[in-house]
C-alpha cells in the first residue's frame, strides 16, 4: 500500500490530478501536461521517490499510469 | 534550380521520411515542372507541413518555381490558420492528403494535395522568396520575409561551417516550418546529402528505431531535447553512426553544454553549439567543436560571411572584452523584414543586411560571444518565443488582477495581486500558449512595484 501511495503521489503532483482520477486513462500525450517535458518530470520524480534509475527503453515505454506499474516490477517495486 | 538540386548526383537519395517515402535528387528535378504546371504563376501558397517527403517537395517545388510558400505546421490551430488565410489571401494550399477538403484537387503526389482557395493573392515583391512565422510567438500573424539571396547564403554558409561533403544523413525532427529545422534541410540538400525527415520526437521508441535503421549521422535539436536526451541516458546508447550533435534554438545551460562536449570528445564525436533567429535565416553564430569545452557556455563567433559586434546604449561599438552590449549581426542571411498584412508582401528590404538581435551579449578576450540576457521582454519556454507583455495582457483580460511577468527560459514567474485562483491562472496561460504548466509559477504580491511614471519595475521582481 505504501508503494501505491507513493506512486499515486508522483502522478498527482506531476499532472495536478486527484487520486480518483488515476485510472488507465492517464496516458502520455492525452493527459494534460503529460507531454515531453511532463514526461521527464514524471520520470525524474519516480526515480527520486523509489531510488532507482530507469533504463532507456523503460523511460520510452512508460506511457501510461497502468504501464508504469508493470515497468516498476523490473526494479523490484510492486504496486 | 533552388539549392542547385539539378547539379547533384541525380541517383542519390535526397529525402526519406519515417512513413517509408523517399525521393532521389533526380525525382525532385522531375517533380518541379509538374508542380509548376498546376500552379502556373508566381503567387502565394501555404504549405501545411507534417515533416514528410510530400511536405518537403511542396516547399522545394514552390521555391524552385519562384512561387512563394508560407510554411506552417499541419497541426496548427484551425482558427489561427483561418486568420492567416484571411490576412494573406493565398491562392493555393499544399496539404496532407488526409486534410483534403475540396473534391477539386489540382495536383496530387506523395500523400499531399494542392487545393485552390478561390482567393486572389496580393502582389509580391520580386525578391520575396519565403515566409515563416517567428519561432512560436503563439497566435501572432506576424511573418518574416526572406529573399532568395537569404536562403542561398544560409545553405552555403551552414554547409561550409559544418564542413558537409554530401555523405551526411541528418535526422530532422524539428519541423521544417521552423527556421532551424528548415535550415538543416536546406544546407544538407545543398551539399547533396540524404535528409531523414520525421514528425516523431525522441520520446517515441520508433524514433530510435528509425534513427538506427537509417544510420543517421547528424542530430540537431533545441535545449529541452538535450535535457530529454540526457535523461534517456544517451551517453550509454549504442549509436555507431551518429557523429555530430548540434544544438540551437536557445541557450543550453552550461552544465549540459559541458556534459555533451565531454561526451563528444571522449567518443570521437563533434558537439557544435549554434545561435540564430528566424530574422537571420536561422544560424548567425557557431562554436566550433574544438572549442566546445574550452569555451563552454559561449555561442562562438559569426558564421562564414557574417559579422557580429556589440553596441553600447549610445549605439557605439564596444571593443573591449567583458563589456555587455546589444549584439548586432551583419550578413547576407539577414531577412528583408516583417509582414503584418497582405499589402506588406510588396515591401522591399528594410534591414539592408543589419540585424539588431535584441540579445545582450559580452565578448571574451579571444573574440568569443556569450549571451547574458535579453533587451526585449520575452522568454524561450520549451523552445517557443513567448512575449512577457503579451502574457500579462492575456492574464489581465481573463482574471481580475494586476499582473507582472518575469523569469528565465526554464520558468516564467507570474506575479499577481489576486490572492486566489493561482492554479487556475497557471492552467489558463499554459493552455493558451500550449506549453506545459510546469513552466509557469504564480506568486502573490501585495503591490506591483512601479516607478513614479507608473512603469513596472521588473528588476525588483526577479
Amino acid at each position: 500500500m505504501e508503494q501505491l501511495r507513493k506512486y499515486n503521489q508522483v502522478f498527482m503532483e506531476a499532472f495536478s490530478l486527484a487520486e480518483g482520477e488515476l485510472t488507465d486513462k492517464v496516458v502520455m500525450g492525452e493527459t494534460t501536461d503529460w507531454d515531453s517535458i511532463g514526461h521527464v518530470n514524471l520520470i525524474t520524480s519516480m526515480e527520486d521517490v523509489f531510488d532507482i534509475m530507469f533504463e532507456t527503453e523503460d523511460i520510452l515505454e512508460f506511457t501510461s499510469y497502468t504501464k508504469g506499474k508493470e515497468i516498476l516490477k523490473k526494479y523490484n517495486i510492486y504496486i | 534550380m533552388f539549392l542547385e538540386i539539378e547539379k547533384k548526383n541525380q541517383e542519390n537519395i535526397a529525402l526519406i521520411d519515417s512513413e517509408g517515402n523517399q525521393v532521389s535528387y533526380g525525382d525532385i528535378v522531375k517533380f518541379v515542372p509538374s508542380f509548376y504546371s498546376a500552379v502556373n504563376k508566381r503567387t502565394l501558397i501555404f504549405v501545411l507541413n507534417d515533416n514528410s517527403v510530400g511536405a518537403a517537395l511542396g516547399y522545394l517545388g514552390a521555391m524552385s518555381n519562384h512561387i512563394v510558400p508560407l510554411m506552417l505546421g499541419a497541426s496548427m490551430d484551425k482558427e489561427l490558420l483561418g486568420e492567416l488565410i484571411r490576412i494573406y489571401q493565398p491562392e493555393y494550399i499544399w496539404k496532407p492528403l488526409c486534410m483534403a477538403e475540396s473534391k477539386d484537387v489540382l495536383f496530387e503526389g506523395y500523400h499531399y494535395v494542392l487545393e485552390a482557395t478561390g482567393l486572389t493573392g496580393y502582389p509580391l515583391y520580386e525578391e520575396l522568396s519565403l515566409l515563416l512565422t517567428t519561432s512560436g510567438s503563439t497566435g501572432s500573424p506576424k511573418l518574416v520575409r526572406h529573399s532568395y539571396a537569404n536562403l542561398e547564403a544560409q545553405a552555403k554558409n551552414i554547409s561550409a561551417f559544418f564542413e558537409m561533403d554530401g555523405t551526411e544523413r541528418p535526422i530532422v525532427d524539428l519541423p521544417i516550418n521552423y527556421t532551424y529545422g528548415l535550415s538543416v534541410m536546406n544546407s544538407h540538400l545543398y551539399s547533396g546529402a540524404t535528409v531523414l525527415l520525421t514528425s516523431m520526437n525522441v520520446l517515441n521508441p520508433k524514433y530510435w528505431v528509425y534513427l538506427k535503421e537509417q544510420k543517421a549521422t547528424v542530430f540537431t535539436n533545441v535545449p529541452y531535447s538535450y535535457e530529454i536526451l540526457k535523461k534517456l541516458r544517451v551517453f550509454k546508447m549504442e549509436l555507431p553512426y551518429l557523429k555530430i550533435f548540434t544544438q540551437g534554438g536557445g541557450k543550453l545551460n552550461e552544465e549540459l553544454h559541458r556534459e555533451f562536449a565531454e561526451y563528444a570528445k571522449n567518443t570521437g564525436r563533434k558537439f557544435i553549439v549554434t545561435y540564430g533567429q528566424t530574422e537571420g535565416s536561422a544560424r548567425m553564430a557557431y562554436l566550433p567543436s574544438e572549442y566546445a569545452i574550452e569555451k563552454c557556455g559561449s555561442i562562438g563567433k559569426a558564421i562564414p560571411n557574417g559579422k557580429l559586434y556589440l553596441l553600447d546604449e549610445e549605439g557605439k561599438k564596444i571593443t573591449e572584452p567583458g563589456v555587455i552590449g546589444e549584439m548586432v549581426y551583419e550578413g547576407p542571411n539577414v531577412t528583408l523584414g516583417y509582414a503584418q498584412s497582405g499589402e506588406d508582401l510588396l515591401l522591399g528590404d528594410e534591414r539592408h543586411g543589419v540585424l539588431y538581435t535584441g540579445d545582450m551579449v559580452k565578448m571574451d578576450g579571444d573574440g568569443f560571444f556569450y549571451i547574458v540576457g535579453r533587451k526585449k521582454r520575452f522568454l524561450k519556454l520549451c523552445g517557443y518565443r513567448i512575449g512577457l507583455d503579451e502574457c500579462e495582457n492575456i492574464i489581465k483580460s481573463a482574471f481580475d488582477t494586476e499582473c507582472a511577468c518575469v523569469g528565465n527560459d526554464d520558468c516564467m514567474h507570474i506575479y499577481v495581486t489576486s490572492e486566489k485562483e493561482h492554479e487556475k491562472i497557471k492552467r489558463y496561460i499554459a493552455d493558451k500558449l500550449g506549453i506545459n504548466s510546469g513552466a509557469f509559477k504564480v506568486c502573490h504580491i501585495e503591490q506591483i512595484p512601479r516607478n513614479e511614471a507608473g512603469k513596472i519595475l521588473y528588476s525588483k521582481l526577479s
